[in-house]
């Protein structure tokens, strides 16, 4: 029986030794873009620490928004170089988790998942972005809630409709906090408009809708 | 023999709960790259399209594959572009309609990063994640 463990247990060893061949220097990396950047990139560095070298078979992103390169198709021992995986932000917002799961011919460890963390600055939470009236329903004046990220200071707040159909008025309820009163003319007709949000000292606008609907309403606000 | 077989399956049993151990340590505050969600929000593709007409299909993965090919009269609406996009898709969406949100697969996380998005910042009701994405609705055709 202790035989058994000592040869169940030696393998484990062995095992772990032949894995270390590609020796990545850290498989997650955490970024923090800032309001202006487009994109956030990570570099995975490694190192053949084997006496034998290492391909690339395949390198696969979890997401369509994310590009990942490598420098070379060979790792020699002894060579280092490094996985760069490219983020593309978009309209996204909050933690971004994405993997990228590379594949070499190393039989000891074939596969390794790396992944990047981009935490994107949210400046503005708006709730909701989206105000809706039913056909024929009272044109109600329905608000809009406008909260400053603490590490992004707002004093003031324009919002512009892209129609005259809707009429929206910001009003600031300090802290950071805004209200945005949106109210249709009427709700005789379908009728919808964009609310451009635009933090006074911001490059970054923020959006909202609104619209008249033809159906009837199931949630109201 | 037979307690000899138990203390041997008992060991082995021990010994590969360490590797999960260690990882539940390791991960336990590192975020999962898939969203959790509701198995009430999810959908399959036949209850989806039993849904004919009153169900409005948006399709969450990049443009280039949206442009590709997609769900008939589905709206595109990635996060990419989702200022861009969300308004066009608001222009046809009524209260009483259905949303079913899809991406390439069982595997993607892209529809249930669109459908939490409609769901606590448009504030919308009624939004769904198709399991198995776009995979599953080819297969289904």
């Amino acid at each position: 029986m202790r035989a058994q463990i000592f040869v169940f247990a030696l393998s484990i060893v062995i095992c772990a030794k032949a894995q270390a061949e590609l020796k990545w220097e850290q498989t997650t990396i955490e970024l923090h873009p800032t309001p202006a950047d487009k994109q956030a990139i990570g570099h995975f560095k490694y190192q053949n620490t084997g006496d034998k070298s290492v391909h690339f078979k395949s390198v696969r992103t979890s997401c369509g928004c994310t590009a990942a390169q490598t420098q070379k198709d060979e790792v020699p021992p002894g060579d280092k170089g490094e996985i760069t995986a490219t983020f593309n932000i978009g309209d996204r917002t909050g933690t971004q988790v994405k993997t990228v799961t590379v594949e070499t011919d190393d039989p000891a460890s074939t596969t390794s998942v790396l992944t990047l963390k981009a935490v994107i600055p949210q400046q503005l939470a708006i709730t909701p972005t989206f105000v809706f009236w039913q056909q024929g329903e009272a044109p109600n004046r329905k608000t809009i809630g406008v909260s400053a990220a603490k590490d992004f200071p707002v004093k003031h707040l324009k919002v512009a409709s892209s129609s005259p159909d809707f009429e929206a008025k910001v009003s600031e309820a300090g802290n950071g906090q805004f209200k945005i009163s949106v109210q249709p003319k009427d709700t005789k007709q379908p009728i919808a408009a964009t609310l451009t949000i635009q933090p006074e000292g911001s490059p970054k606008t923020f959006y909202a809708t609104a619209r008249v609907t033809t159906a009837p309403a199931i949630n109201s606000r | 023999m037979k307690s000899a077989l138990v203390c041997q399956t008992l060991v082995l049993a021990a010994l590969a709960l360490v590797p999960g151990i260690g990882e539940a340590l390791y991960f336990h505050d590192k975020i999962s790259w898939r969203s959790s969600i509701p198995a009430s929000e999810m959908v399959s593709v036949e209850q989806a399209r039993a849904w004919g007409d009153s169900a409005i299909w948006v399709d969450a993965r990049p443009d280039e594959d949206f442009a590709h090919d997609h769900v008939p009269g589905a709206f595109s609406l990635n996060e990419d572009r989702w200022n861009a996009l969300l308004p066009q898709f608001l222009a046809a969406w009524s209260p009483s309609k259905k949303v079913v949100v899809y991406c390439s697969s069982l595997n993607c996380n892209a529809s249930r990063e669109v459908a939490r998005r409609l769901r606590d910042e448009a504030q919308l009701k009624n939004v769904f994640v198709l399991e198995g994405g776009w995979e599953e609705w080819l297969k289904k055709k």
